[in-house]
Parts: C-alpha cells; sequence; structure tokens
C-alpha cells in the first residue's frame, strides 16, 4: 500500500507504534509507520523473523559482557543508547549521548523494530491512584490533568494486548486493593509462579515490620504482574479493543473463549509458556515474553505501510495553520552505510512514537510544540538503588524469569512528602546486575583466591546460588533541569542531532537511598543476609547524602521530555496527547507522563496510547 | 464437510475456530475388531503407543540438524512433533473419557527402532536416524493421508486414518448401546489447553462423544490434511501463519519447495524454493542402542543418561494423564534436558565418520 498521503504517520516501531499502527488501521485508516532501524528486524516470514532473531540471540551468547542492547545491532545511522559507555566524570560525548552532567543518564533505549520491548523485563504494575496528585497531595511534581479512573478502561486494554500474568487479588499495598481493578477483574493470564528463591524470602520478610524515622512499616511480598505467557486464566472473558464507529469510542470486545495465548512471531508453538530461561532482559530466547511486534502482526495489513531505515529528522511546519506538513526522514541504505535520500512523509495527522529521549530531539531540530518551553525538560528516571548480600542457604537464583516478586510497601505513604517512593523487586538474577556475577566470581576466585579445579567449582557452588540482590526503583520527580537538549556541535552520521543530556540526583532522591538502605538493613538481618553491597566514589552516578555514599542505577525507564498536562504553558500535550500548538500532531510514549509513580511505565505508556489512537480516530472522523 | 478447513476470517483465530467443526461421519455402524468397551479401550491405548512411536524417530531428525542450518526443515519438523505430543495427549483424554487408564511408562510402551507402527498392516519399518531424505520419505509414509474410500480399520491398517475412522465408529456405537453412555470417565483425569499447548491444536477436554470425535478429527486433520487439501487450519492476516497437514509439511522438505494455500494434495508444491542442506547432519548412527557399547563406557552411560531421562520424561506424562494434570509442567525442563543430551551423543564420534545417538529405549532406572 504506497500512498502520497496516508490518513497517520507514525514515527516508531516501539510498543507505543505497534498499538497505533494496529488500532488505526483496524479501524480503517491507513498508516504509514516509519521505523530507523534494519528492515531485517521487521521481518513477518516467519523464517526470516526466526533467523533474524536467532541473530540477536548469538549475538548475545557470544558476547561476554551483556548489556540491555547487546543483543540488537547498533547502527551508527540510528545509533542507540550504550548503557556500557557510561562514565562517572562529566561532561563527555564519547558515546551516543552527550553527558553534560552534573550526573551522566544512566538508561538506555532500543533503536530498532520493536523498539525497547525486546529486551524490556516485562513487569506491568499499575500506577497507584496517588501517583497521579503529586502535587496536591506531597508536595511534589505536579498532578497529571486525568486521574486513575479515567484510564482504568484504558489499563485493561493494555493488559489485554500485553497479555498480563498475574493476580489481582493479591495486589494489596499502599493505596492499592482490589478496588483498583474492579470487583471481578482478572488479568488475561494466571500469575508466572513465584520462584524459590522468592518463597525463602518471603518467609523471613512478609509481615516483617521494619522502623523507619520513627515510624513502623509492613513488609509484604506480593506476586509481579508481568507481560509474560502463562496459562490462561479460565475467568478472563475480554477478547480484545474495537473501535465503535457508531460511539466515536475504543471499546473492549468479549468472548467465551479462553485468552489466547500469543507464542512467539515466528512459530506459534513456540514461546506460549515462559520457560524460566531467565534472560527475559536482554532477550527472551521463546518470545514467551511480549514484545511489541506481536501487536504489530494484528495490524491490517493493507492499511499498513512500512518502512523501515528511515530516520525522522524533522517535522515540516505550515506557517499559516501552524499544521504539521510533513515528516522530513533519511533513508539509508544499508547498516552503517553513510549514503542515505531525503525524503518527506506526509499524512492527515502525525504521531511522534520513538521515545522520550528522540521525541523531544526531533521537535527541538523542529523548533515544533514548544511554546512551553517544556519539550525536552522533566527527563525522568527511577533511581535505582541496589543492595546486595549472600543468603545463609542456597536459594538458587537464575531459575525463572527475572522477577516473580515485589515489595509494594514504600510505593505510598506520607513519606513522599519527605523522600521518593520506590518499589522493590526481588531480582533472581543473582549479583549480576552490581557485580557482573556470575562472570566475575569465577573472576576474582582464579584471580584473586588462586583458585582451580574441584575447589574452584565447589566456591562457585557454594556462592552463586546463595546470591542475594534487593533492588529500590525509586521515583524521580520532574525537574526542569534534568532535560533534552540540542546543539549543532553534536550529530551522527545522518547529520541527525545526537541528545545532550543534563542530569542529576536530587536531595529528595538521595534521601530514599539512605531510607531505602536502612529498609534493607531490617530485611537483610531478618532473612539472615550477609551485606556485601558497596559504593564507590569511582562509579557513575555515585552521590552523597548526609556523609555517606550512594550508588544508583538507571532502571531504563525514560520519562517526561513533553508532558501532559491541562495548562498550554506548562505542558506540551492535553490530555488527548495532541501537542498544543499544532492540531495534527500527537506525541505517545513515556515522555507524555507528568510524573513517574512507582510502577515500570510501559504499561501505563500503553494504556495512554490506546487513549491517543481513540482521540485520533475521533479527530479523523469529524 | 468442506468447511473444516476453509481459511477463516481474518482476525478470527484459528483454534477457535476449527473446533466449531465436525466432520460429518455418515451413518457407518462398522467396528471391525473393536468388539467391546474393553477392546476400544485397548484400540484408544493403541493409538497413544501410535502417536508416541512417530515421537523418537521425528526428535531424531530435528536434532540432527546442525545448529543455525536448516532453519525451514527445522521448524516443521519441531511442529510436527509438537502435534504429535498433542495427540497422544488428546488419545489419552479419550481413553480416560470412558473410563480407562493410559500407561505410558510400561516397558513395553516405547517400541524397539526400527518398528512397525503399533498394530499397522507392518507395511514399512520406523527406524531411528538422521535428518535425510530416506528418513523423511519414511515420514510421508507415516503421515500418508487416507485414500478417498478407505474403509476404517482398527487393526493392520494402512493409514492412521483409518484406524481412527474405526475408533470413532466405536465410540459412537458403544456410546449408542451402552444405558448412560460410555463417558463416565473422572473429568479430573482430563489435561485441558492450560496443561499442554503448542502447534497448531487445542487439547480438548473429552467428555462426551463429541468432545472424543472433535478431539479425533483434530488428529487427523493435523496428521493428513483430510478433505483432500493440504490445509492444516487457517490463516490469520499476514499470510504467513498457513498450518498444513504434517504430510504436506514432510513434502515440502522432501521436494525443497513450499506449498501454497490453494495447492491441491496431488500437486507438487508450487511456491517458492526452500533451501535444504541435507550434509548440514550430524551423522548420527542408525538406530542405536545401548548394548552397541560396553557397560563401562562412557558412551554408554551418556546413552543410559538419556534413556532414564527419557523415562522421567514418560513418568511425568504418565502421571499427568493419570490424575495428576500438573505434573505436565514438570516435564518442560526435562524436554531441554532431553534434547542437550541427545545434542551431546550426536557430538560424539564412534568411528568412521559415524556419531552416536539418542537410543529410546526403556530402563527401569531414572538416574
Amino acid at each position: 500500500m504506497k500512498k502520497k498521503k496516508y490518513d497517520v504517520v507514525v514515527v516508531g516501531s516501539g510498543i507505543a507504534g505497534a498499538v497505533l499502527a494496529k488500532v488505526l488501521t483496524q479501524a480503517g485508516k491507513d498508516v504509514l509507520l516509519m521505523e530507523a532501524g534494519l528492515q531485517a528486524g521487521m521481518a513477518f516470514k516467519p523464517e526470516e523473523d526466526y533467523a533474524n532473531y536467532q541473530s540477536y540471540l548469538n549475538q548475545f551468547y557470544e558476547s561476554t559482557i551483556k548489556a540491555t542492547n547487546t543483543p540488537y545491532p547498533d547502527i551508527t545511522d540510528a545509533p542507540s543508547i550504550g548503557v556500557l559507555e557510561i562514565e562517572a566524570k562529566t561532561p563527555y560525548d564519547t558515546g551516543y549521548l552527550v553527558q553534560l552532567g552534573p550526573l551522566p543518564f544512566a538508561s538506555d533505549c532500543l533503536r530498532g523494530p520493536g523498539g525497547t520491548t525486546l529486551h524490556w523485563l516485562g513487569n506491568v504494575p499499575r500506577m497507584l491512584p496517588n501517583d497521579f496528585q503529586m502535587k496536591s497531595r506531597y508536595g511534589h511534581g505536579v498532578d497529571w490533568p486525568i486521574c486513575y479512573e479515567d484510564l482504568v478502561p484504558y489499563y485493561e486494554m493494555a493488559e489485554n494486548e500485553i497479555g498480563v500474568a498475574g493476580d489481582v487479588a493479591s495486589q494489596q499495598g499502599p493505596d492499592m486493593s482490589r478496588d483498583n481493578y474492579g470487583a471481578d477483574y482478572v488479568f488475561p493470564m494466571e500469575e508466572i509462579p513465584q520462584s524459590y528463591q522468592d518463597q525463602v524470602w518471603m518467609k523471613n520478610s512478609n509481615g516483617l515490620e521494619v522502623n523507619l524515622y520513627g515510624q513502623t512499616y509492613t513488609i509484604n511480598c506480593i506476586s509481579m504482574p508481568q507481560g509474560r505467557n502463562s496459562n490462561p486464566n479460565n475467568d478472563y472473558r475480554i477478547d480484545g479493543t474495537k473501535w465503535d464507529k457508531h460511539d466515536q469510542k475504543l471499546k473492549l470486545t468479549y468472548t467465551d473463549e479462553n485468552y489466547e495465548v500469543i507464542g512467539s512471531n515466528w512459530a506459534a508453538y513456540t514461546g506460549e509458556r515462559c520457560e524460566g530461561n531467565a534472560s527475559c532482559v536482554p532477550i527472551c530466547p521463546i518470545q514467551a515474553k511480549y514484545n511489541a511486534l506481536k501487536t504489530l502482526k494484528k495490524a491490517k495489513r493493507k492499511h499498513l505501510e512500512i518502512i523501515t531505515q528511515s530516520v525522522a529528522s524533522t517535522l515540516m511546519i505550515n506557517e499559516e495553520s501552524g499544521k504539521i506538513s510533513g515528516v522530513v526522514y533519511k533513508k539509508y541504505k544499508e547498516a552503517a552505510s553513510k549514503e542515505y535520500t531525503t525524503s518527506v512523509a506526509r499524512g492527515k495527522i502525525y504521531v511522534l512514537a520513538c521515545s522520550a529521549i528522540e521525541n523531544a530531539k526531533i521537535l527541538l531540530a523542529s523548533n515544533a510544540a514548544n511554546s512551553s518551553d517544556q519539550v525536552g525538560r522533566n527527563l525522568m528516571d527511577h533511581q535505582v538503588f541496589l543492595t546486595w548480600g549472600l543468603l545463609p542457604e542456597k536459594v538458587y537464583p537464575y531459575r525463572g524469569p527475572g522477577c516473580t516478586t515485589y515489595i509494594p510497601t514504600f510505593r505510598d505513604g506520607e513519606f513522599r512528602k519527605d523522600f521518593a517512593a520506590w518499589i522493590s523487586p526481588i531480582d533472581n538474577w543473582g549479583w549480576s546486575w552490581p557485580t557482573f556475577a556470575p562472570g566475575s566470581d569465577v573472576t576474582n576466585a582464579v584471580i584473586t583466591n588462586g583458585l582451580f579445579g574441584k575447589a574452584l567449582r565447589d566456591h562457585i557452588n557454594d556462592v552463586v546460588p546463595r546470591q542475594a540482590l534487593l533492588h529500590f526503583e525509586c521515583e524521580q520527580p520532574p525537574c526542569p533541569n534534568n532535560r533534552v537538549t540540542i546543539d549543532p556541535k553534536y550529530k551522527d552520521q545522518l547529520d541527525n542531532f545526537r541528545p545532550v543530556i543534563q542530569y542529576n540526583s536530587s536531595d529528595y532522591m538521595r534521601k530514599s537511598f539512605e531510607a531505602a538502605k536502612k529498609v534493607s538493613d531490617q530485611i537483610f538481618a531478618a532473612n539472615g543476609i550477609e551485606d556485601f553491597s558497596a559504593y564507590s566514589p569511582t562509579e557513575a552516578d555515585y552521590v552523597t547524602w548526609q556523609g555517606r555514599g550512594y550508588t544508583f542505577r538507571g532502571a531504563g525507564h525514560i520519562v517526561g521530555t513533553h508532558r501532559m498536562g491541562s495548562d498550554p504553558a506548562t505542558s506540551v500535550v492535553d490530555t488527548n496527547q495532541r501537542t498544543w500548538d499544532h492540531k495534527n500532531l500527537y506525541l505517545a510514549g513515556c515522555g507524555n507522563m507528568p510524573t513517574l509513580g512507582t510502577s515500570n511505565p510501559t504499561l501505563t505508556m500503553t494504556a495512554l496510547t490506546f487513549q491517543a489512537a481513540e482521540a485520533i480516530l475521533q479527530q479523523l472522523n469529524r | 464437510m468442506n468447511s473444516l478447513f476453509q481459511p477463516a476470517m481474518p482476525g478470527k483465530k484459528n483454534r477457535k475456530r476449527r473446533h466449531q467443526m465436525l466432520f460429518d461421519d455418515g451413518d457407518h455402524t462398522v467396528c471391525g475388531s473393536i468388539t467391546s468397551l474393553d477392546s476400544l479401550r485397548s484400540h484408544l491405548q493403541t493409538a497413544i503407543e501410535i502417536e508416541h512411536a512417530t515421537i523418537p524417530p521425528y526428535l531424531c531428525a530435528l536434532y540432527s540438524i546442525k545448529e543455525g542450518t536448516n532453519p525451514f526443515a527445522y521448524a516443521n519438523i519441531q511442529s510436527v512433533v509438537m502435534e504429535e505430543m498433542l495427540h497422544m495427549l488428546l488419545a489419552a483424554n479419550i481413553l480416560n473419557a470412558i473410563g480407562g487408564q493410559p500407561a505410558i511408562n510400561q516397558p513395553d510402551f516405547i517400541p524397539e527402532y526400527p518398528t512397525y507402527l503399533p498394530h499397522s498392516d507392518d507395511a514399512f519399518l520406523v527406524p531411528l536416524g538422521k535428518f535425510s531424505k530416506d528418513s523423511i520419505n519414511v515420514f510421508l509414509d507415516i503421515e500418508q493421508p487416507a485414500a478417498k474410500c478407505a474403509p476404517p480399520q482398527a487393526d493392520n491398517w494402512h493409514t492412521i486414518g483409518q484406524f481412527y475412522d474405526a475408533i470413532k465408529h466405536a465410540l459412537r456405537h458403544f456410546d449408542h448401546i451402552t444405558p448412560g453412555g460410555i463417558f463416565t470417565g473422572n473429568p479430573d483425569h482430563q489435561l485441558t489447553e492450560n496443561d499442554y499447548y503448542g502447534g497448531g491444536g487445542k487439547l480438548v477436554k473429552v467428555v462426551q462423544l463429541s468432545d472424543a470425535l472433535l478431539g479425533i478429527n483434530e488428529i487427523i486433520g493435523q496428521g493428513e490434511g483430510r478433505n483432500g487439501t493440504i490445509l492444516d487450519t487457517d490463516h490469520s492476516l499476514f499470510g504467513e501463519e498457513i498450518d498444513y497437514a504434517h504430510y504436506f509439511k514432510f513434502n515440502e522438505i522432501l521436494l525443497e519447495k513450499e506449498y501454497r494455500p490453494t495447492d491441491k494434495p496431488q500437486d507438487s508444491p508450487s511456491g517458492p524454493s526452500v533451501k535444504v542442506e541435507w550434509d548440514e547432519v550430524w551423522n548420527m548412527q542408525l538406530n542405536p542402542k545401548m548394548a552397541d557399547y560396553p557397560e563401562d563406557s562412557q558412551l554408554y552411560q551418556k546413552t543410559l543418561g538419556f534413556n532414564q531421562t527419557y523415562m522421567a520424561l514418560l513418568d511425568s506424562i504418565h502421571n499427568a494423564c493419570n490424575g495428576n494434570p500438573r505434573e505436565l509442567d514438570q516435564s518442560i525442563p526435562l524436554m531441554y534436558d532431553l534434547k542437550y543430551k541427545a545434542l551431546e551423543l550426536m557430538r560424539t564420534p564412534i568411528g568412521d565418520g559415524v556419531m552416536a545417538g539418542p537410543s529410546f529405549e526403556y530402563v527401569e532406572s531414572r538416574g
């Protein structure tokens, strides 16, 4: 389907772009989907898809250091952020990001077909009602222009689309109960069984009372809803999401059949259940974990044109009407080639859906949507504080997916006036994140302790199965100085801008690291865990608070940069996620989120995208 | 009758649709050698054994394909294996439904390869061997569609379709003549789609005659692509999810050419060429046996280890089919273990350029 002008031009084939492509084409609209990454990743023929995915897997298996983007092609024509490039001392511009500091921004995303859902973990807790009212309740950040209840039907669409496995009844914690979901609601699939390790943690942690700054909090450990395949829930009756022409609404449809589990993209009989391969990040070998290409495959092909290796560069703006009249994009011939052609894609409506950083970059490069001066500002991430230690007994990490249990205790409370809230996943990956275990355990044992042969094996067998990691994803509030900018000095080889980042960690965040450490100490004590956590000034994102040092890490949750609001003076998009400045330009993705909450943002962002798709259909039909 | 294999409307989900449709079986009353309910049960046990008997040869061919090569052949064979396992469990469900007890880990459950298919007309032997034109030819024999006028045949059958036709008629007959019907088994023993998944099919819970017929039609449809088409199921939006019956999946490999959905069974595939690298294969010895090696040799121990894992797998399937459906979950790590052990054997040279291989023999111990 090649057309001169489409109903909608969507930039980016991650989950936001895929949901838009699916919903809009199923409603009969002609969509052009533009993707910066390689054509090979967009294969829909099973064999090609399989071959391409195997090449990702091989690259992952063969690499000695396995980071989030390791399996995927890093194309110089559309570079992705590499988390391994991070340096302690700013400013520097050795990687894709130009890091001005004072602290380096530590998260990445993936530019390629399917976007970051290829390497995401897949945890999909919903946000809490209070998360939408941070300013009025706790005096930090801003309030959202919508409330939790407004988003509930779209959450249900997102949970259907992603295929969430989880147990609604166990989602109990501060500001979270059955009421958040409704009396009869269940997830499409049953919960992923909590790992053996989790059972051991839970024995000594459930009901544990911890003291923090004179207050007592009770720890509980609950199962994590996740976008990964499990047994269909026999009580789940939602079939899908459908555009209702008459009511001009997106609506859930219902069925008597069970939820149909979607296996891998290359073969339906692969990946119909999580097999516990434990390499979810960066790659699920069987695609039991959801990725956006599964959604894209459901788009109506006759209404969809996909162009790949096409990097959106700027938006053209009609000076009279203020409307967008085209997306200028550069199509490169093959990976790493400097040859490209410049073209313009035209539609009635345009959507940028290519991550908070790239969206901001394109808007800034086009001088678009920025009458509020908020574009690129309020860059947020969960600043992840880690503690790790050795359990007294073997718990065998790496069995099951990355996380099956979390502690919701500090997701909400009056303390949010004072320091950041956090969610605490219990990680199933030993010390791999902070220390590069188990590889580093072997290296240390051989080089430092001179072990070899049976003694080496015994040592590894003793240590690695006892490795415990606790994880505090602390909510960063919006700050105008944490931002993405562009500078003509810094461009990539297609002459597109590279993102220039300014970033910091406020006292509000640093105090939460102190608080998290105090909670961690008490949980470790209750579990008999010997603490091995160590934070060094030589590490990137090492900060101090009250004389003590803490290192935080990036969560990969890149949020903010073009926030939604009710006032055009202080926000970039309205509640429909349409830019205030251009009547035919929508933005999709985590960039729209005014605050972060303590949930992994993909689910909320996907819910928002369904809402945006509905608004776009309403506008097209007007 | 043709409606079974008509493509569903785009957006319709294939496995759901397939199960809305039943064959019109006509008004046969012939049951052949199935003369009693007990005999019917024992024939269903045979059905389980037939389905199982195909799995080791298919797995040998699959595992002998060198990693990263032959993606088309690998995917086709793998999908067939997944569906054979489904068929085995469907047969077990039917047997459970009529008050039988599937026996899956008994000494005589595993045939001695090379073997004739249980209760067949002994027209051909099925060996354990590597992926080759010879083995694909045997697989085509196994999955050969029934001739249009071939009668139901409970024993000495020529095609699996004939065998299942006989079972269908017997199910109808005994359910009809038995007061209260024959579907009196404990429904808790039924495996459901939540217990087993994979392939284009669905594990039908069998509590009445129509469920049983649905299950059998699924077995025949997936294997032979009956009703004069090559399709096993519908295809969805992007056109790539067309699923052909086993016979035609194997034929695509042999002829190195893809079918198009409109091709007729008697035609050669008219689709694009497929690259089959017949040499990119571990040269596994034909019909390996533990007895080939001295008992104190590593190869003996490795082959034994493989067989112990295989027995553990059969144990878990046996238990799952006898009241503990959730035990099927345990079989997934065992399947991986089985694969790794088979691959290890296939990478072990035993001389003259030949490699060892999995022997699929009954052993008492489980390691």
